[in-house]
């Protein structure tokens, strides 16, 4: 009845203002995108963009139910090797449970911090998830007010848009429904 | 003394065809520039009005009536101004005018028309329209609306009951006089986008040690015979087969699918003069067929031979790797489609606002009917947007107050009410709003976090349930609001959701702190959990209330010697006030929202 993952479409669009060293970035910048240390997907090199790179590079991943971070990692080709520039962590639950339904294509942007922990940059994707079997939503849940009175296990309908909500049991029980994060 | 050298790099680079025509005003830069420097912010769609009635009243006595309608604006003043008459149709009671009546639709204000249907008597026929005395002619009635209420119709038709004027004695029988439709149809030139990737091989070598750095100029041919380049791609280096980035072009930068353009192949050089590889003569449409018929077209060198200039054909040949089109909708298709934005209004109720029942205070309710400033805000917003809510109930909060027994509470219903947080109407709003100054203790500290987070829910709610609407959260304040991480955090939280905030400070504080929440003044939003805002949702303006509406010049003088304010918000009689610029832009947040996420407006 469980599925043991979901698929994350997960579209790396761009990023701002990145530095090596506190100057800007010349070229080859590019992102690896991990759910897990096994598994993780590298975009296309940009070689033009400089410190405001863009890629508009879409990668598919399959993304165990339990993950709670999807890891972005911006790196750097250089003549001397490859070079870390920066660090950006997307907690799952900011796009699942959120106030956008997880079917729906949203679009993030989170700050990048280098090795050192100092910020560097801004990285901007858009993500979805798709078609999972049984739909997590704790923001339907407090939809009814917090009262957890319409709870059901809902599957979506075949020939249904994307778009399709059902309200599900929340896997992640002590998500407090008024929480600001 | 400028450079010594140019900067080739900027030479190298793609004009014209860069990226998809994101603008959402005319396709036409002059008319731009010129409403910008006139005020007129945001879109401006060119709306045509066609008129027709039904069942007019009959005043002629052997003939049918000879109807004519007369079109009037509201002027700021209030006062109705004629702009425009039809032409006389003659004998008939349900009639349909030709002539229509072209009007620039503007978002940012309410547009009142008033439509005037006179029986024209018959010795007037051969005069011309505009040469003809109204004072002689016989009313058959008169209907009025919003220019707004018009567009938001899913036909965009709108029927109204035509009225006698000066009618002193209310007839107990009903009038009959007919009924009165406007239509109105958005002029766009082309709304069609044609996106191509274009490709060459073998183009020859120009330079003596290199291969070629080449680069495409497209042109388009006028009728007198004269090409004028429309766009130019980068320059791809050392390349004989180069393939450049997309093109986009509207259809309406080259008159039409099939007008002929010229597409010619440059060997850049950095001195300036590019030497011409070679051309072709095509239309779009034959660039598209060349792409489904994955077919080359070889290029040509135009050589003068004797008399004749003849065409020299090459063995390099010009693909289109890709093309395809893409149609720009405009922010009046989407309410064509039935797409709606919605009011929501949260109002600032903290002890700095000073003592509802003393004049001095933001919130004093003058008994000689003079708005103060909260009301003001509500109605210059709500006015404008109320239109385009379906329902025309609004959800109403208030905030930074103690209701009559409880804690201090930062998002509590206006209408008092503890289930649901909707009013109906503008009138709703105000009611609740006065009614809820005298049942609550200003208190504070001023705190958005909730009110954001309430507006969010309801956006993210609609958002679930597939509805076609956009939010329009306005936050109005008199003072700096005390936890600006909360604030910034419920923001990013909901940057993602269609929705927009406007917040509007009122009174004399000082509001720096309040624009580092607008990302046009300052950088993005940042949580404190390292997420940042995808887009900017926030427009903060100070609403400065100024005594006296008056721009005469004696006036301006006064009040610069009474108020030491460096910047003081003027509302010229004539001007745009700085709410209706803060309104201006929402459309394009809407159009920007909607087309980031792909989402078309199919009734």
């Amino acid at each position: 009845m469980e599925t043991k993952s979901r698929t994350l479409e997960i579209t790396v669009l761009s990023a701002e203002d990145l530095r090596i060293d506190n100057k800007p970035v010349k070229k080859n910048a590019y992102v690896v995108v991990s759910v897990d240390p096994f598994n993780n997907k590298a975009t296309k090199v940009d070689g033009e963009g400089g410190s405001y790179p863009s890629w508009n590079d879409k990668l598919v991943m399959e993304m165990p139910l339990q993950t709670r971070f999807v890891t972005l990692l911006v790196k750097c080709k250089g003549s001397r090797g490859e070079k870390t520039v920066g660090l950006a962590r997307i907690p799952v639950m900011d796009f699942v449970g959120g106030y956008s339904p997880a079917t729906c294509l949203q679009f993030l942007s989170y700050r990048l911090r280098d090795p050192k922990g100092l910020k560097n940059g801004i990285i901007n994707v858009s993500l979805r998830v798709k078609e999972p079997l049984q739909d997590c939503s704790s923001q339907a849940a407090a939809a009814g007010g917090g009262n957890a009175a319409t709870i059901g296990l809902g599957i979506p309908i075949d020939g249904r848009r994307d778009y399709g909500m059902v309200t599900g049991i929340p896997i992640w029980t002590g998500y407090p429904s008024n929480s600001l994060f | 003394m400028g450079n010594c050298c140019s900067d080739v790099g900027g030479g190298m680079t793609a004009i014209g065809g860069t990226a998809p025509s994101t603008s959402t005003s005319n396709q036409n830069d002059a008319a731009d520039w010129y409403f910008k420097s006139h005020g007129i912010h945001g879109i401006f769609s060119q709306i045509e009005l066609s008129f027709s009635a039904t069942n007019l009243r009959d005043r002629d006595v052997f003939s049918k009536s000879d109807p004519m309608v007369v079109v009037y604006i509201q002027e700021r003043d209030g006062a109705f101004t004629e702009v425009f008459r039809t032409e006389v149709v003659l004998n008939s009671l349900n009639p349909t005018w030709i002539t229509k009546y072209t009007i620039t639709y503007q978002f940012e204000i309410v547009q009142i028309l008033l439509f005037r249907v006179f029986d024209v008597d018959t010795q007037f026929h051969n005069v011309e329209v505009k040469m003809l005395k109204l004072e002689e002619q016989q009313s058959l009635g008169e209907a009025s609306c919003a220019l707004s209420e018009i567009v938001s119709k899913p036909n965009r038709s709108l029927t109204l009951d035509l009225v006698q004027r000066e009618e002193s004695v209310p007839s107990t029988h009903s009038q009959h006089r007919g009924k009165f439709t406007v239509h109105a149809e958005e002029c766009f030139s082309s709304k069609t986008t044609a996106e191509m990737t274009l490709k060459c091989l073998n183009l020859e070598s120009k330079d003596l040690f290199s291969k070629s750095d080449p680069f495409l100029v497209i042109s388009k041919v006028v009728e007198s015979g004269m090409s004028i380049p429309v766009c130019k791609t980068e320059v791809s280096k050392n390349d004989l087969n180069p393939t450049w980035k997309p093109l986009f072009l509207n259809i309406q930068q080259v008159g039409s699918k099939d007008s002929p353009l010229v597409i010619e192949c440059f060997n850049f050089n950095s001195n300036g003069k590019h030497d011409l590889i070679g051309k072709v003569q095509k239309s779009l449409a034959d660039l598209e067929k060349l792409h489904s018929g994955r077919e080359g077209e070889n290029l040509f060198l135009p050589t003068p031979v004797g008399h004749d200039n003849q065409n020299k054909a090459l063995r390099s040949k010009l693909f289109v790797e890709k093309y395809s089109e893409t149609v720009q909708y405009t922010f009046l298709d989407y309410l064509a489609a039935g797409f709606e934005l919605n009011f929501m209004v949260a109002i600032d109720f903290t002890a700095s606002n000073g003592n509802p029942r003393l004049p001095d205070s933001l919130h004093y309710i003058d008994p000689s009917g003079r708005l103060n400033a909260y009301q003001k805000a509500i109605y210059e917003v709500g006015e404008v947007l109320q239109f385009y809510d379906a329902d025309k109930r609004f959800p109403a909060w208030g905030f930074g107050a103690r209701p009559i027994d409880g804690p201090v509470s930062h998002c509590f219903n206006l209408n008092g009410s503890s289930n649901y947080c909707e009013v109906e109407g503008i009138r709703g709003i105000m009611m609740a709003y006065t009614s809820a100054l005298f049942n609550v203790s200003l208190a504070g500290p001023t705190l958005f976090g909730h009110v954001i987070n309430r507006a969010a829910m309801i956006a993210s709610q609609s958002l679930a349930n597939d509805a076609k609407k956009y939010f329009v959260l306005l936050i109005i304040t008199d003072g700096v609001i005390t936890d600006l991480q909360e604030t910034k955090d419920a923001l990013v939280k909901a940057s993602d959701l269609p929705l927009s905030i406007l917040i509007v400070g009122v009174g004399g504080a000082d509001f720096k702190e309040m624009e580092i929440l607008d990302a046009d003044k300052g950088e993005r939003l940042e949580s404190s959990t390292g997420r940042v805002a995808s887009r900017d949702i926030v427009q903060f303006v100070p609403f400065r209330d100024v005594q006296s509406k008056s721009s005469t010049h004696s006036d301006i003088s006064e009040m610069f010697r009474i108020w030491d304010y460096i910047t003081i918000d003027f509302h010229f009689a004539d001007g745009p006030s700085v709410v209706q610029e803060l309104l201006a832009e929402l459309p394009s947040q809407f159009l920007a929202y909607m087309r980031s996420r792909e989402i078309k407006p199919c009734s």
